[in-house]
């Protein structure tokens, strides 16, 4: 099939037809590059592909259809992806999209006739510190009003691109709060802190010629466990025990993973880490490769996050130029190569069995477990998979003393952790503060307070998954233990905070849409029972409910708490009973009022 | 298209059967089972019913129902019982009010998108959904949202997708991608919108069109264009029976209603072929009914054929037969077997031209040498294996053919002996075959080089190009290592071919065994009992005179002590004045032209048949005959594995070939004392060497192996007599030509390099 490829693409092609073990790894890049390319995934793309990868056509179109960012009819020019999930929301997401569909004046996903726009809403983008946010095809626009996007329209329309924010709002600040301990965010605010030299010239790569030179692997592993690390991924599991997993002889290669799908509505501290300090996950990749015995790994990012990507692939481009990289590291005889993935909009591939589907080039569908990826990840090789921020930890633990690291948290809580502070505080922001710090001072003193005095009503501690805490809980300590001693979890780090006024209905209905749109669909109860909970707190909320949904909302979470295949369903229904259960007289007044008796007028939310 | 490796989607199936055994209790009963034995399986072998959808057996593990959620003691939650694997000392409980209300959660949420028109739903009555909600559910439902919906879509003439009614369990693209390695169908989009998809951008299918998808299909999600709309399932009855088309002789379970074969499936899973069938054993028995059908005698008049009653039809065969014989000799009569009639007609067919006419002129389209390979292994034991063997091989090595096209049911057993079992299987053949992808190793020679492709297995001898002999001598190898291989091989090995075949099987370690590949359902049952003009019924050659005699004292008569003519000779027009054809097709298959001067000097054709083909349409005579669906009687497929034809229909018109000749037998006032099939099966059974097969096998619808030997009598197969027609999985000879079904998929056009 004759199908023109630029020279650009033609060599992305190339260089990724030349970087998997399993050629079928390159097929979600191969199609994102391609649709940035021709607009969109066509037919013909389709058998393309379908050749050169040595597959079936309905191998490549099931994949296709899986990932949201994936389109099989052409966008407009300028693409709006307008995030209204929890985040954007509370500040005022919903005018700008119905400003947005208005002056469009076409369906989402259809070019307006001039072809310059189409617009589509979307989950969270990790752009929550400066909600409300879109994206213009990959570039970012954050603390939008509805007049700041008619501007950036006026522009676009004009052929003015305005300049890509630098980095994710609310990263960095010109003083720190006094309360914050940077350890994984101390070179944030650097000029040019990206590049290889400013790293090098604050402490960077000390760790790994430590790691390299002085210690063995268990040693390593050994400080990962003294540290008390744990997982900052959302599950808390402690880093030093995942790597032991992994046998130490394998007649297969070993595989280290960064999971950089941060896709968890309200968590947008992995961008910055990587747009600001890429060499710390690099050096914390190479390090843990070492520890395990694994010689190649791969960062799976999210597919929203290209201009991320680009500057981390800068990053391992200079890696690779001074020596951090590839072969003989350091000349200490230790071979570690890296690269990036690409991932094309799915939130499900954030969980480690799916993300390693995902880096295959299928659908982002769960495995069966055990065997675990320590064991059995990757092309069934031993994986180690860590979240962004676990991985960035590491150097700075081995540079600077295991004891050292946990010594900043509190017990079984080792170090620091970027909070993600968004919704109504008067500074949101990403602030790095160590474990066990009271939510109460986080929002308080760090954010700034709440917004124009209000009262805080509810906080979602670590991401949409978890449970809702109520204003009553605010001096829970945050760490995992306390978190969830509190009864919910200290998840992915991030914090929305809710005032008085929100219609924390509305919030289990977004909720409830994040969910329903990226449940994979694998597994009856999570796919039934998050379409089931999406249709019922639409007619709720909109004033249909009846008494006996209340309760029936409840039930619903409950069958599928505990009874999916993976994990989403129980993040589907964990906040659902939360919220009905510490917000039961807010839903039983959406009966009595016939709707949302704190709906406000839509001008006003959207200052 | 470049070749690709067989693969399974997600993790391996089948453990190896491992010693010892392991103690559990499952609701307080203690079980003992294998090592590594899944905990449904090991509830499943106590009666202990635990409700799945997704899980099936042989199929890779999905886990996704969530049916069959169980307790197990220090799990923190509810476990899946067809992912885990058994453990000493397991305390499961699958009978607990939090195992019941699980369940009952499960299917209230399948029941939110499935819609609830069961009353004219092809499924009802048989749908495993409704099964379980009436078993295990809730008696109301809680959901008042809108459903999910998309129209009903038609994903190929057979297959039929209810987009709402689907379940997701995905056995239907497990079965396609594992079992059939086609993955015609897939999954897109995610969530509640998850859908499934077929293979092509149109929305249509281009596979097999096996129909496996239907048929494991648990609701009325997947449905057969044959079926849709038609019946009710209490309304049929079911009558397994082997298949009439190739030579696998599927057991197919035919859904009959008002003598009208309303579908195929294999609802009981009890034939050789357990839960397979292709799309001829499954919607291919629509010729019966097709409006061409012959149903009348029909007598050459005026140059027309013109119907008649069957008195005088008989009377005018009969009175020809006797003048022809009478004046020419009966050497100047020939018949021409079936490779689809029964083996009583089979044998009643050669004793009526050895006993009734007296000539050995009998002689049918072989499409295997069945005669050879029984001459070459006679004296060895158990050598031939049965098509289910396959399925437990270690290494098979195939040469020739395309059992994906020719032998559907072998193709998959191989294709399971290597997913399931691991098994290498190596081919050597002068087509890029689908089996290819599942081959250890693949030899592809020039067309007609089988022969000699095999004599550079044995010794590097042979002409064969240099990279060709290096391959084989790889080949070679690969197979000294291995035990108890089973071979398979097509047409293109032959006479003294196949004796070499053999030659080099026994230099092998272990048992190796054969099967040769034959066209149609009862080819090996016209070898094995006669239909050859220089052997008896079970190879006893017609030139010896111990052979003879045996059968001359049986049937009280002096037979033809000289070999008869073989097909092509009775069609060179040249020795015959007279030429009796039972369900064949000599003028197309042997390439005639399509008119009597081929035939020569022939004053009289008669022919048995179910249409009026090429041969027919030349005939003096013909007689509407009876199909496999409407008589009585066995088959031996292509293995060697006898089956008893259930005979689910009535005939349309026609008579069954037996009785047909019986009947002729008296108007030539010779009569076979043979009255019915089981007559001549007893027969078969007591004089026929290797057809001593259990009655009550036969009766309770089992396969029986037979073991034919013939005593070392050499073969001598001229040339030009084995070949095979070739079908695809979309034409089967005269039969498939009056199949709606088998022409109306486009697949027929498609290169089979393509599918």
């Amino acid at each position: 099939m004759a199908l023109e490829l630029s020279p650009k693409l033609n060599q992305r092609f190339q260089d990724l037809l030349a970087r998997y073990a399993v050629k079928r790894s390159a097929l979600v890049p191969m199609l994102l590059f391609a649709q940035d390319e021709f607009g969109y995934v066509s037919e013909e793309l389709i058998g393309h592909l379908a050749q050169v990868l040595d597959l079936r056509r309905m191998e490549v179109a099931e994949t296709v259809s899986y990932y949201s960012m994936l389109r099989r009819q052409p966008a407009g020019r300028h693409h709006l992806q307008i995030c209204t999930n929890v985040a954007c929301m509370l500040r005022g997401a919903q005018p700008i999209l119905t400003h947005v569909e208005r002056r469009c004046g076409v369906p989402p996903k259809t070019p307006t006739p001039d072809g310059t726009f189409s617009y589509e809403e979307v989950e969270c983008i990790g752009a929550c510190t400066g909600a409300p946010a879109l994206q213009v095809n990959y570039d970012f626009c954050e603390n939008l009003t509805v007049p700041a996007v008619d501007k950036l329209m006026n522009d676009l329309q004009a052929g003015r691109k305005p300049p890509p924010i630098p980095f994710t709002s609310g990263a960095v600040r010109a003083t720190p709060h006094p309360a914050e301990v940077r350890v994984l965010t101390s070179r944030f605010g650097l000029p040019d802190s990206t590049s290889i030299d400013t790293f090098l010239q604050h402490d960077g790569y000390q760790a790994l010629e430590k790691a390299l030179k002085q210690m063995t692997p268990e040693q390593i592993i050994d400080a990962v466990k003294r540290s008390n690390l744990r997982g900052r991924g959302g599950a808390g599991f402690p880093t030093g025990m995942k790597w032991g997993f992994v046998p130490k002889e394998s007649a297969k290669p070993k595989y280290v993973i960064a999971n950089a799908d941060e896709s968890e509505p309200g968590t947008c501290k992995d961008r910055p880490l990587m747009e600001l300090d890429p060499h710390q996950l690099i050096e914390g990749m190479i390090i843990a490769g070492r520890a395990v015995g694994a010689h190649r790994g791969f960062v799976y990012i999210r597919g929203e996050y290209r201009t991320v990507m680009e500057t981390l692939d800068g990053a391992i481009a200079e890696a690779y130029e001074r020596g951090y990289l590839g072969k003989n590291i350091l000349e200490s005889g230790f071979d570690f190569d890296l690269c990036t993935h690409t991932g094309a909009g799915a939130y499900e591939c954030g969980e480690e069995s799916a993300l390693m589907e995902s880096l295959e080039g299928k659908r982002g569908y769960p495995r069966i477990r055990p065997p675990f990826p320590a064991v059995v990840g990757l092309y069934g090789c031993p994986t180690v998979l860590n979240n962004v921020e676990t991985l960035s930890a590491v150097g700075p633990i081995i540079h600077k003393g295991a004891e050292w690291y946990a010594s900043l948290g509190t017990p079984r809580n080792g170090g620091t952790r970027l909070f993600c502070l968004s919704g109504h505080v008067n500074r949101p922001g990403i602030y790095e503060l160590p474990m066990g710090f009271p939510l109460r001072r986080m929002i308080e003193e760090v954010a700034g307070g709440m917004r124009e005095g209000k009262k805080c009503k509810a906080v979602i501690p670590g991401g949409s998954s978890v449970p809702v805490l109520t204003a009553n809980q605010l001096d829970t300590p945050m760490d995992f233990d306390s978190v969830a001693k509190a009864g919910s979890m200290l998840g992915s780090g991030g914090v929305m905070v809710m005032d008085e006024d929100t219609c924390m209905v509305e919030v289990a209905r977004r909720i409830a849409h994040f969910y329903a749109h990226e449940s994979c669909g694998w597994c009856i109860p999570c796919r039934e029972g998050t379409a089931w909970l999406r249709k019922m707190l639409d007619r709720f909320h909109e004033g249909g409910g009846h008494a006996q949904d209340i309760d029936q909302l409840k039930v619903l979470s409950q069958n599928m708490l505990g009874k999916t295949f993976c994990p989403l369903g129980d993040a589907a229904a964990m906040p659902i009973i939360s919220l009905v259960d510490k917000f039961r007289e807010e839903f039983e007044a959406h009966l009595s009022t016939g709707g949302c008796p704190l709906a406000r007028p839509v001008a006003a939310a959207a200052r | 298209m470049s070749p690709r490796t067989a693969r399974g989607s997600r993790s391996a199936v089948i453990m190896a059967e491992q010693p010892g055994t392991v103690s559990l209790s499952v609701d307080g009963r203690p079980l003992e089972v294998s090592p590594g034995t899944l905990l449904i399986e090991a509830c499943k072998s106590a009666s202990i019913e635990v409700p799945s959808f997704c899980y099936y057996p042989g199929l890779s593990l999905q886990a996704a129902c969530r049916m069959c959620l169980v307790e197990i003691e220090k799990a923190p939650k509810l476990q899946t019982a067809c992912t885990v694997i058994v453990q000493p000392g397991m305390v499961v409980r699958t009978a607990t009010p939090q195992v019941a209300e699980a369940r009952k959660a499960m299917l209230e949420f399948l029941l939110t998108n499935h819609p609830l028109d069961c009353p004219v739903c092809d499924k009802g009555g048989e749908c495993e959904l409704q099964d379980m909600v009436f078993r295990y559910g809730a008696a109301e439902s809680r959901f008042e949202e809108e459903k999910e919906h998309q129209p009903e879509q038609q994903f190929s003439p057979v297959v039929y997708f209810d987009y709402p009614r689907c379940i997701l369990c995905f056995r239907c693209v497990r079965v396609c991608d594992e079992a059939m390695d086609v993955k015609a169908l897939g999954i897109g989009q995610r969530g509640v919108r998850s859908v499934i998809l077929p293979n092509r951008a149109d929305g249509t299918l281009e596979c097999e069109e096996c129909g496996m998808c239907v048929d494991i299909c648990p609701v009325g999600a997947l449905t057969s264009h044959q079926y849709r709309y038609k019946t009710r399932p209490w309304e049929m009855k079911y009558v397994g029976t082997p298949c009439a088309h190739c030579g696998d002789g599927c057991k197919t379970t035919l859904n009959v209603r008002n003598n009208e074969i309303l579908r195929g499936n294999n609802r009981d899973q009890t034939g050789i072929n357990r839960e397979f069938l292709c799309l001829k054993g499954r919607y291919a028995g629509d010729f019966v009914r097709h409006p061409e059908r012959l149903r009348q005698p029909l007598l050459r008049r005026d140059g027309r054929l013109e119907p008649v009653g069957w008195e005088e039809a008989f009377e005018f065969v009969a009175r020809r037969l006797r003048e022809i014989a009478g004046k020419h000799g009966p050497d100047s009569v020939g018949f021409i077997g079936s490779n689809r009639t029964t083996n009583e007609e089979n044998y009643l067919l050669q004793r009526f031209a050895r006993t009734v006419i007296g000539t050995n002129n009998v002689d049918h389209h072989r499409t295997a040498d069945y005669a050879a390979l029984v001459a070459a292994l006679s004296g060895g034991s158990a050598r031939f294996a049965a098509s289910g063997e396959v399925t437990r091989a270690s290494a098979i090595l195939l040469i020739g053919n395309d059992p994906t096209h020719n032998h559907p049911l072998l193709a998959y057993n191989i294709r399971a002996a290597v997913r399931l079992r691991g098994a290498r299987l190596y081919c050597i053949n002068a087509r890029e075959i689908k089996l290819r992808r599942q081959a250890a190793q693949f030899v592809q020679v020039p067309a007609g080089a089988e022969p000699a492709a095999l004599e550079a297995l044995h010794d590097d001898a042979g002409e064969m190009d240099n990279d060709t002999r290096a391959a084989l001598k790889q080949l070679r190898a690969a197979l000294a290592k291995e035990a108890n291989v089973i071979i398979l091989f097509g047409a293109e090995l032959w006479g003294r071919a196949v004796q070499r075949l053999v030659e080099f099987g026994n230099s092998l370690p272990g048992v190796t065994r054969y099967i040769a590949l034959g066209d149609y359902a009862n080819s090996r049952g016209a070898a094995d009992l006669g239909l050859l003009p220089d052997r008896l019924p079970g190879y006893g050659p017609v030139s010896d005179s111990q052979a003879r005699q045996a059968w001359e004292k049986l049937w009280k008569t002096t037979l033809p002590s000289s070999p008869g003519l073989h097909a092509r000779q009775m069609l060179s027009g040249e020795k015959l004045r007279a030429l009796y054809v039972v369900g064949a097709n000599p003028v197309k298959t042997f390439g005639l032209a399509n008119n009597r001067q081929a035939l020569g000097a022939m004053e009289l054709l008669v022919i048995h048949e179910l249409f009026l083909t090429e041969t027919a349409q030349l005939a003096d005579v013909v007689l509407p005959a009876a199909c496999a669906y409407e008589k009585e009687g066995t088959l031996t497929n292509t293995c060697g594995e006898v089956q008893r034809l259930a005979r689910p229909l009535d005939p349309v018109g026609g008579r069954s070939d037996f009785e047909i000749l019986r009947l002729l037998s008296h108007a030539l006032e010779r009569p076979v004392p043979l009255r019915t099939p089981e007559a001549a099966l007893e027969e078969i059974r007591r004089h026929v060497p290797g057809y001593r097969v259990s009655h009550s096998a036969l009766l309770s619808g089992q396969a029986v192996l037979t073991a034919p030997e013939n005593g070392h009598a050499p073969v001598d197969t001229p040339a030009g007599l084995v070949f095979s027609s070739d079908d695809s999985l979309f034409t089967s000879g005269t039969l498939g030509r009056f199949s709606p079904t088998l022409n109306s998929v486009h697949e027929r056009n498609v290169p089979r390099s393509q599918l």
